[in-house]
Formats: C-alpha cells, sequence, structure tokens
C-alpha cells in the first residue's frame, strides 16, 4: 500500500467530515482507522469494544491515532500525535483532552459507541453533540480507488494458491490446514473468513478469504477435475444500476453480494437484506450464489472479476490436474 | 546447568494434550448465566443487551468463528438477557446444544435492521420497556434510530466484567486444554525457528498444526518478533521501554536473533496465551542465560506471592523485588493479566491503573493469572514469557503442561 493512496483515503474523509460539518471524527473500528490512516494494527479475530483507534481534526487537519510506538504508524503521523495505549479510562481522557480542536468541537462524529464513552465525551468536549458517522465512512469507502482494486486482486491471487493447494491433494487428511501453509508460504497468514472445504463425490467445494495489507480476497467455487463449474448469472448481473430485484432474479441457490474492500463492508444484499439498493459503478463486491464466490468491481458495462483465476481459464487449477 | 529450583516445579506440572476436553459445557453455561444475573440484579439492571462476540460468548454459549473483525463485525451474534426468563440469541449459525432460545440474527449494523431490534429488546424488557439496560455497543445505527431512548444505559463491563473473575472449574478445563493444545504446537514451530526463515512461515506452521490438533480458533495473528538489543535500536515509544508486540512487516529469521514470540488461540470461547523468548539455531549466550535466570527469579518470587487473599500489589511488589527494585514488565501492559473468554482481562498486575488499584484488588480462588514478567538488559536484549495459573484455595496450580524454556532451561 502506498503513502500516496493512504493520503488518498485521508482526504476522502476530510472531504466527508467538510460535508457533513463533523469536527472531529473518532473511529473504533479497525477498517476504519486503517482506511484512514493507512496504520496495521496487530490483528485480533472477532469484535473489538469500542474504543477510540484514532481521531481526525477538521480544523487542523492532523490524524491521531491511538499506540504506544511508532512501528507500523505512516510518515504522516509525527510521534507526538499518537496517545498511548492505557487501561485507564482518566489517562484515555486526558489524551483525548489533549488533541487540539477535540474539546472544542461543536459535533463529533464516531463509527461505534458505547455509554463510557459517551460519559467521557461529555467532560472532555463538554459542547460536542455525538453524531452517528458510520454511515459517512460507508459511503467515503464504497467506490473504490484504482489502487484499491489492485490490492483486492492481488489478495485473492494469494487465495488461489490455497486453493490449488486443496486441489492438488485431494485426499489429504487436512486440506484446510494445507492451503493455510500455502498462502503463508506468500506471507499470508490472516483468514478473513471461516475456510471450507467439503467433499462431495467427485467435487471439491472451496471457500477461502484472506486479508492481505488490510485488503480482503476471497474465491468459492465446486471444483470437478480442478476445473471450477461456470460462475452463475449472479456475477455478471452485478453492473452499475442493478437493483435488488435484478439480483434476486439472477441468483440460483442461497446468494449474497456484499461490499468488500479493507474486509467486510456495505452494501449487504441477499433475499432478505438490502431491498432499496442499487448498485454502482466503483463498487468492489463479494458476490456468493450457492458454493459460488467471486470478487468483482462494478464497472460502467460488464463487472470485472477480480477473483479470476490466475492462470488461462482453460487450464485445470492444481499443477497435478 | 540451571539450578533445579529456577524450573518452577509443581506437582501438577504435565507436558501433554489430553485426547478430550474434560469440561461439562453444560454446566458450564448454567453457572455463568447465574452469575450474570446475580450481578444484574445487584446492580439493578432490567436487561444486558450485548453484540461483543466473548460477552455474547459467556452469557449465551454460542462461541462465533475466530474470522475478521469486519466480518464478525456484520455477521454478529446478538444477546439479550432479563433478569428472568430465556437467553435470547439472534444468531446464524448457533453453537449446538444452547439452552438459549434461538432467534434469528438481527444486524445491529443496519438501518433496515432496527426495528427488529427494537422487538428483540422487548423480549427482555416488557412491559416496561425502562429502566436500565446494560449494553457493551452502539452501532451508527442504533444511535440514529433512537431505539435506546427509554432506558437509563450503563456499559455492559460493568455487569460481565465482575461476573467473569472467577472461574468455574469448567472454565478453567477450557484454559488448560486451549493452552495445552497452544503449547504443543509451539513447541513444534520452535524447532523450525532457523535463520532464514520469515515469520509468515513459523506463523503458517502454527495455525496449521493447531487446527490438525483439532483447533479452529486462532485469535490473534502469531507473533514473532526478533527484538533490539538496545532501546536507543527502537522503535520509539511513549514508555522509552521497547515497543512490542507491533505485528509489524514479516521479519527474517537469522542466527544473531532474539526472538520473542506470542500465541494464542480458542477452546469453546477460552482463550490461551503462550510467550516465550527464542534463539535462533543456537545456544543463548552467557548474557541471555543470564537474563533467563533473573526472568526465572521473577517468576518465582511472583508466584510465591500468589493465593487467596494476596493483593495485586504484593504480587508486584515481589516482582519488583527480585528484580533488584526495575520494574520487570513492559510498562504499557503489566506483570500479570487475566485470561478468559478475552486474551487480556482483569485481573491486572502493574498496570496504569496505578497502586491504589492493585491494593485494593484482592486474589481469590478460581482467579486466573497470566504471569509475564519482563528483563531487559540493554545492549544484551529481553527474556520474557508467559506462564498461566489458577488461584487455588491453598495458592496455585498451572494451567497448560508449563513446557519449559527449552534452549534456555537444560
Amino acid at each position: 500500500m502506498t503513502s500516496k493512496l493512504v493520503a488518498a483515503r485521508r482526504r476522502r474523509v476530510l472531504d466527508a467530515m467538510s460535508e457533513r460539518e463533523v469536527d472531529a471524527l473518532v473511529l473504533g473500528r479497525q477498517d476504519n482507522v486503517g482506511y484512514s490512516t493507512g496504520m496495521a494494527r496487530l490483528w485480533t479475530s472477532g469484535t473489538r469494544p469500542f474504543g477510540a483507534g484514532c481521531v481526525l481534526i477538521a480544523e487542523t487537519q492532523r490524524t491521531h491515532l491511538l499506540s504506544s510506538w511508532d512501528a507500523g504508524i505512516p510518515e504522516s503521523v509525527p510521534f507526538d500525535d499518537l496517545y498511548p495505549l492505557t487501561w485507564n479510562p482518566e489517562i484515555m481522557a486526558s489524551s483525548m483532552a489533549a488533541i487540539g480542536g477535540l474539546s472544542t468541537a461543536r459535533r463529533i462524529g464516531v463509527d461505534a459507541c458505547s455509554p463510557g464513552f459517551i460519559r467521557a465525551a461529555a467532560r472532555f468536549a463538554p459542547t460536542a453533540q455525538i453524531v452517528p458517522c458510520d454511515d459517512l465512512m460507508a459511503s467515503v469507502r464504497t467506490v473504490k480507488l484504482a489502487e484499491e482494486i489492485e490490492l483486492v486482486r492481488s489478495a485473492c491471487r494469494v487465495v488461489w494458491s490455497g486453493v490449488e493447494e486443496v486441489l492438488d491433494r485431494p485426499d489429504a487428511p487436512t486440506p484446510i490446514a494445507n492451503a493455510l501453509v500455502a498462502m503463508a508460504a506468500l506471507g499470508t497468514t490472516i483468514t478473513s473468513s471461516e475456510p471450507v472445504v467439503r467433499r462431495e463425490g467427485d467435487t471439491t467445494v472451496v471457500d477461502l478469504g484472506v486479508m492481505v495489507d488490510l485488503y480482503e480476497g476471497g474465491v468459492g467455487g465446486r471444483f470437478v477435475d480442478g476445473r471450477r463449474e461456470h460462475a452463475p448469472a449472479l456475477v455478471d448481473a452485478c453492473r452499475d444500476g442493478a437493483t435488488h430485484d435484478d439480483l434476486a432474479e439472477s441468483s440460483t441457490g442461497p446468494w449474497l453480494v456484499r461490499g468488500l474492500g479493507m474486509g467486510y463492508e456495505t452494501p449487504v444484499i441477499d433475499a432478505q437484506r438490502g431491498q432499496g439498493l442499487t448498485l454502482m459503478a466503483g463498487m468492489v463486491l463479494s458476490v456468493t450464489d450457492g458454493d459460488h464466490r467471486d470478487v468483482v468491481a462494478v464497472t460502467s458495462g460488464q463487472p470485472e472479476v477480480l477473483s479470476a483465476p490466475p492462470y488461462p481459464a482453460d487450464r485445470p487449477a492444481g499443477s497435478s490436474a | 546447568m540451571v539450578p533445579p529450583s529456577l524450573r518452577m516445579g509443581h506437582p501438577e506440572r504435565v507436558i501433554s494434550v489430553e485426547d478430550h476436553l474434560t469440561c461439562d459445557v453444560g454446566r458450564m453455561r448454567r453457572e455463568r448465566l447465574t452469575r450474570l444475573r446475580q450481578h444484574m440484579a445487584a446492580q439493578d439492571v432490567a436487561a444486558v443487551l450485548l453484540l461483543h462476540g466473548p460477552h455474547v460468548a459467556y452469557a449465551s454459549g454460542h462461541v462465533g468463528p475466530a474470522v475478521d473483525t469486519t466480518h464478525a463485525v456484520h455477521q454478529r451474534s446478538v444477546a439479550i438477557i432479563g433478569q428472568e426468563g430465556p437467553v435470547h440469541l439472534f444468531a446464524d449459525r448457533p453453537s449446538p446444544d444452547l439452552a438459549a432460545e434461538i432467534h434469528p440474527p438481527v444486524f445491529p449494523e443496519l438501518d433496515e435492521s432496527m426495528a427488529g431490534l427494537a422487538e428483540a429488546i422487548g423480549m427482555a424488557t416488557e412491559p416496561s420497556n425502562a429502566g436500565r439496560l446494560a449494553i457493551d455497543e452502539m452501532t451508527g445505527a442504533m444511535l440514529r434510530s433512537g431505539l435506546l431512548d427509554g432506558f437509563d444505559l450503563l456499559d455492559a463491563g460493568r455487569i460481565l466484567g465482575p461476573a467473569r473473575l472467577v472461574k468455574t472449574e469448567d472454565e478453567l478445563a477450557c484454559i488448560d486444554r486451549a493452552q495445552r493444545i497452544n503449547e504443543v504446537a509451539m513447541e513444534e514451530v520452535r524447532t523450525a525457528c532457523l535463520p532464514g526463515v520469515r515469520r509468515s512461515e513459523l506463523a503458517g506452521l502454527f495455525i496449521s498444526r493447531v487446527r490438525q490438533l483439532g483447533v479452529d480458533d486462532v485469535l490473534i495473528d502469531p507473533i514473532f518478533q526478533p527484538m533490539p538489543r538496545n532501546l536507543s535500536d527502537g522503535p520509539r515509544t511513549s514508555t522509552d521501554h521497547v515497543a512490542f508486540p507491533t505485528g509489524v512487516g514479516d521479519p527474517l529469521f537469522n542466527e544473531e536473533d532474539l526472538v520473542w514470540v506470542d500465541t494464542g488461540i480458542g477452546v469453546e470461547g477460552y482463550a490461551s496465551d503462550y510467550g516465550r523468548t527464542w534463539v535462533v539455531g543456537r545456544d543463548p549466550s552467557s548474557a541471555e542465560q543470564d537474563l533467563f535466570r533473573r526472568w526465572s527469579a521473577v517468576m518465582e518470587a511472583s508466584l510465591a506471592a500468589i493465593g487467596p487473599g494476596a493483593t495485586l500489589a504484593e504480587v508486584g511488589r515481589a516482582a519488583i523485588g527480585a528484580s533488584r527494585g526495575a520494574i520487570p514488565w513492559l510498562p504499557h501492559f503489566y506483570l500479570a493479566h487475566g485470561l478468559g473468554v478475552e486474551s487480556a482481562e482483569m485481573p491486572m498486575v502493574g498496570t496504569d491503573l496505578g497502586e491504589g488499584f492493585d491494593e485494593q484488588f484482592v486474589l481469590e480462588t478460581g482467579m486466573v493469572l497470566v504471569l509475564e514478567p519482563v528483563v531487559w538488559e540493554d545492549g544484551v536484549g529481553g527474556y520474557r514469557a508467559e506462564e498461566v495459573v489458577a488461584i487455588t484455595d491453598t495458592g496455585w496450580r498451572p494451567l497448560g503442561g508449563w513446557p519449559g524454556h527449552l534452549g534456555f532451561e537444560s
């Protein structure tokens, strides 16, 4: 990930803050922190309690980050703009109070919240209104930059190495473990979703997802003799302007179309959800229909499949196939 | 080579992975719910609304998969518990054999889900729909909807925190099981930590090995971090001590390296915590051995101070006393932390909560401590390792098999 990309993403966030008249933005979700700052925190699985992972200030245009050290901190954030990890809510409140522009903010945006944070904010920013800004971050992130699309494509390529490993050794007792080793050989040690490998007669069902350089990749499908069953119509239906009904009509099995970028994102569209939503060019989507999954970029024309196998379409997956 | 007194001998120290988890999961869930409701009653809480995975696991028994946080957020399970009646769990694929009443998932990230979430909360709070509601996270959609406006809100951690402090025998069995599997996998990975190997290769070995041992949930991207010999080598820190764990980059190891490792997995939602210092493809130098001896003295002194009735401050003072007065832990962390449905929970010894906190906190039977002293000698580096104990009526017992410190212990 280049510093140019980080700067472009941060610019988008600051511009959106300006549009929404948000003076300060306090982000707790790790993906939002990563998007706005370029910081990659040590990965841990599952949900995290809400806390101020970073603070962006409209007036100063500065980014303040939760970190006790400068390792992994983008050069654009000086050491003095870090506030340290603490177990003590009083120390955290002091750190917040010391951020120039936060205590005088009229509107503080948050991507999530907790009763404790609201009480603390009433002290360190007594005149501020707390404004939900998860939707601000979601809308900023919806349309991908060109470099983001390439990062997703790269992550998908890593996933294919795991798929190939599974198909190479069809009788291995622990195919998922083998796939994890194959992907780790490319430097990837974080799975984004639950890995699936299942045998159904001659068919091998695989679905793998990973995080690479903060971006997600994923592939799923039913494989016979190393060949993936052809993509369902739902993949091709992911076009600019497609509605919930368009997608529902194209689907053949249980389906899910959801945003994919720095992990699982909005929009979320399936049989029950996302009734009023419309796809737009620039979105990147994980498209699941039955056991098939592809990652596509919505364009002004045909969707671009970012999870295409990294070898000619007529060659079966798996080097031994 | 190492004096016998430094082996931290304990009659229950056994290095093995038993075939099965010796834990009554149903009993564990019932006992946890009883504790949770006792704390709800004591704080006059009408209901708890839980969105945080470990909280949902503790209250309902449902353990979600160890996936990326964005997946966990968008596919989260929700638990709602009133003062009486069933636990209401809203989950897609609930863990088997739950006593909870299962409902379809509610997706609290989405504005379109708020009517369903309001109805769900009503299951536990009607007919009044008011009073104290303990909640661990409010999503943007929840804030916009105003669905919590009628309630007096408090952080669910105020209820869950005290309930989780003292573990039942079944909870301890889960931690012990997770720790043993973690240890067996890491002791194998240690033999692969050789010059020319990358962090990601060791991590790949670890995550595949624990899967072969029957555990799918890796809770933290495995840490293998080569440490500087001098604090001035950086990174720069706010404490002027060493930066760990940074999770940055994919280092390639060479024979000079001193590597701090840290991994954690989950069994029935309970975390393990394995920390060691490894040397790469060589024996430790005599200066590194000296670090280990000093670390062992701190560990022994800390263990000797642990038991029911001891304060956290007494444990911290014992550690400092064995360390020639220097603070033998990372100042941004602690000497010791609890372990349970999260990998760092209360009680914590030596944090920036301050001495007053440590003085008033008294250890009780059933609490868990992960001791992680760090001994640093600028120019040599540091020794860091972790051991897990449960407080017993007479002192403490090890959790996990305590596989020792091969390389440093002969």
